[in-house]
């Protein structure tokens, strides 16, 4: 049983999300509940399975019996675990904050949790598969899904979705002829025998430009500056019940292939033609996270201003992987795991400001009187995270990051980080500025919240300071996979 | 100059693939009208299939099953099937894709009345 948790966490939501339609075709409002219980269980079986990974190490997940060369192999080791966990834990919360906008009478809800169980269903695969091509093939998953999910709202989200699906396309396109590269190279796929394989070959002109391929397909797929410019339009016309979601895994779990990628292939001091190819990396997570913080600086839409935050992110977690020390490698997977409930929470934030208030840039919210304490409570947490103050984990994540770029001494990596974390405290005192603005209408009494907005606002701020508070325990967790050697 | 050009003509597989990748790329991003991007990106994934199957084409293969009672296995007289089951998969991909992207356009076409990409940023200017 315990050895079967994997396959489990996989086949769960997709088996559910594809008999959803067939079971309750005439009982809609079996819908939420069978969604919800699905996702309760994943979280437990995810729990189970960071458990059973502390306790007797990474398993390798054999699957139809065949073993890694032959077969495919699924990782799941404590990092794996960690990020499942994280992801099951995030889409629990945004399917109740979800109830907020998605009622049962609504005519498309059914498809709304279908896809929502595929797309998780997709995000399992991409994080277990030890595989370059599984990760090829649930990446569509995962992003089709995501598509379908953008476009979901209908009019303007379609045209964005349309985008969205132009680039990504492109993208895994790109990774697929990146893979044919590799696999032309070493005769393998499998990333424990490419690691082996690569690193002898690492400056053949196959290898080099296979990773450049694949490096700049999952780079659209995570939204890295340059190649973002599809997820601000995407996210902020997408549905209020999807974008916590959407925002807060599909562009972190590209990242964490490409992490894996990278980490078991590209030694730290590697040069490939005198360019040191870890510091290039470093140096495109500078510019994304000082650029990515700079035009999140100046919008007005509050969706479109967290929306370039998570890019801005997505450039300090990449410094963070590329750094070439273990203190680095954690803070920045650390980070990703923070990031991924700080942006869930931000987007929460600002859906439920759209669906009670109406409010959509600053200038709205500063004519609007008064806010729910739950969601200030939120707002406060969720810019403590982000800019990164203890107890929230976005201090630890951070403050590793840095100690690790001093330890490289990548000073430019360092000031990358305070820089972005000032750009990150200038947007939030903006968006401050206009919240407590008291316009001359005052005594109006506050909204009242939805039971399920309230659940997810509170559990999710809890989660943001929890995760401070016991990074300590997953740390541990994140070393184990950095000293098994393999990630 | 000569020596460059005698190893590409050598290959004239990949000198395929690499017009089939750069023509859809020029046609998804130089065309307005979106059934001609997704053409574009079509062909763009055709490319990549091409190239997977260019690489494992093998002269005088044979199906690599082993009959019964065969002891000795020469490894050169069979095609590598890895390539091969890639490109079927790759294919489903793209027809999914594919499948995905004629119903987002749909949509698109319902909400502005047009396909044209000029046409609707027009009508996204005017709101």
């Amino acid at each position: 049983m315990s050895s079967n948790l994997p396959m489990l966490l996989f086949l769960i939501p997709f088996v559910v999300g594809v008999a959803i339609p067939t079971v309750t075709v005439k009982r809609r409002a079996l819908c939420p509940i069978i969604a919800l219980g699905t996702v309760s269980v994943m979280v437990l079986l995810a729990i189970a399975n960071l458990h059973v990974v502390q306790t007797k190490g990474p398993i390798e997940y054999a699957l139809g019996g065949w073993g890694a060369p032959i077969g495919i192999a699924w990782l799941d080791d404590s990092l794996a675990a960690v990020v499942i966990l994280a992801i099951c834990m995030a889409a629990l919360l945004s399917l109740i904050y979800g109830q907020v906008t998605v009622s049962s009478e609504h005519k498309k809800s059914m498809q709304y949790y279908t896809l929502i169980l595929i797309l998780l269903s997709g995000l399992v695969g991409i994080v277990f598969a030890a595989d370059l091509f599984n990760v090829f093939v649930f990446l569509e998953v995962a992003a089709l899904t995501g598509y379908a999910l953008v476009g979901a709202g209908g009019g303007k989200a379609s045209l964005y979705a349309f985008r969205y699906l132009l680039l990504g396309s492109f993208g895994a396109t790109l990774y697929l002829l990146g893979l044919g590269h590799l696999y032309v190279a070493t005769g393998t796929l499998n990333m424990a025998d490419l690691a082996v394989r690569i690193p002898e070959i690492l400056t053949s002109t196959a290898v080099v430009s296979g990773l450049i391929y694949i490096f700049l397909g999952l780079s659209i797929k995570m939204a890295l500056i340059p190649l973002h410019s599809w997820l601000p339009d995407a996210y902020v016309n997408a549905p209020s019940a999807v974008s916590p979601l959407l925002a807060s895994t599909v562009t972190k779990v590209a990242l964490v292939a490409w992490v894996r990628i990278e980490y078991s292939l590209i030694a730290p001091n590697v040069e490939v033609g005198h360019v040191p190819v870890l510091v290039v990396l470093e140096e495109l997570g500078v510019l994304a996270a000082l650029i990515g913080g700079a035009l999140a600086l100046i919008q007005t839409d509050l969706k479109r201003m967290f929306a370039y935050g998570g890019v801005s992110h997505i450039g300090l977690i990449l410094i963070g992987v590329s750094l070439g020390n273990t203190t680095g490698f954690t803070g920045g997977m650390f980070y990703l795991i923070n990031d991924m409930f700080m942006q869930a929470a931000l987007f929460m934030i600002a859906g439920i400001l759209l669906h009670y208030h109406g409010a959509r840039t600053l200038d709205d919210i500063r004519d609007t009187a008064r806010f729910s304490p739950w969601l200030t409570g939120s707002l406060v947490v969720a810019a403590i995270a982000m800019v990164g103050l203890p107890p929230t984990g976005g201090f630890f994540g951070k403050w590793n990051i840095i100690l690790g770029a001093l330890e490289a001494q990548h000073y430019v990596a360092a000031f990358a980080v305070l820089g972005s974390t000032l750009l990150t405290l200038a947007y939030f005192l903006k968006i401050f500025a206009s919240w407590f603005f008291q316009p001359q209408a005052g005594d109006t009494a506050a909204v009242e919240l939805s039971g399920a907005s309230r659940i997810s606002l509170g559990i999710i701020s809890i989660t943001m300071i929890a995760l401070g508070l016991s990074s300590d325990s997953v740390f541990q967790l994140l070393l184990a996979t950095v000293n098994s050697g393999g990630v | 100059m000569v020596e460059l050009l005698q190893t590409l003509l050598q290959r004239p597989n990949f000198i395929v693939f690499v017009i089939l990748f750069l023509w859809g790329i020029y046609i998804m991003a130089a065309h307005p009208n979106f059934v001609k991007k997704l053409i574009g990106l079509y062909i763009v994934q055709t490319s990549a299939i091409f190239f997977l199957v260019a690489f494992s084409a093998k002269e005088g293969a044979t199906v690599p099953i082993i009959p019964d009672g065969e002891t000795v296995v020469n490894a050169l007289n069979y095609a590598n099937p890895l390539p091969h089951v890639l490109t079927v998969t790759a294919i489903v991909v793209q027809v999914a894709t594919l499948g995905v992207s004629l119903a987002l356009v749909t949509a698109i076409y319902r909400h502005f009345g047009s396909l044209e990409e000029d046409e609707i940023l027009e009508q996204l200017d005017e709101q």
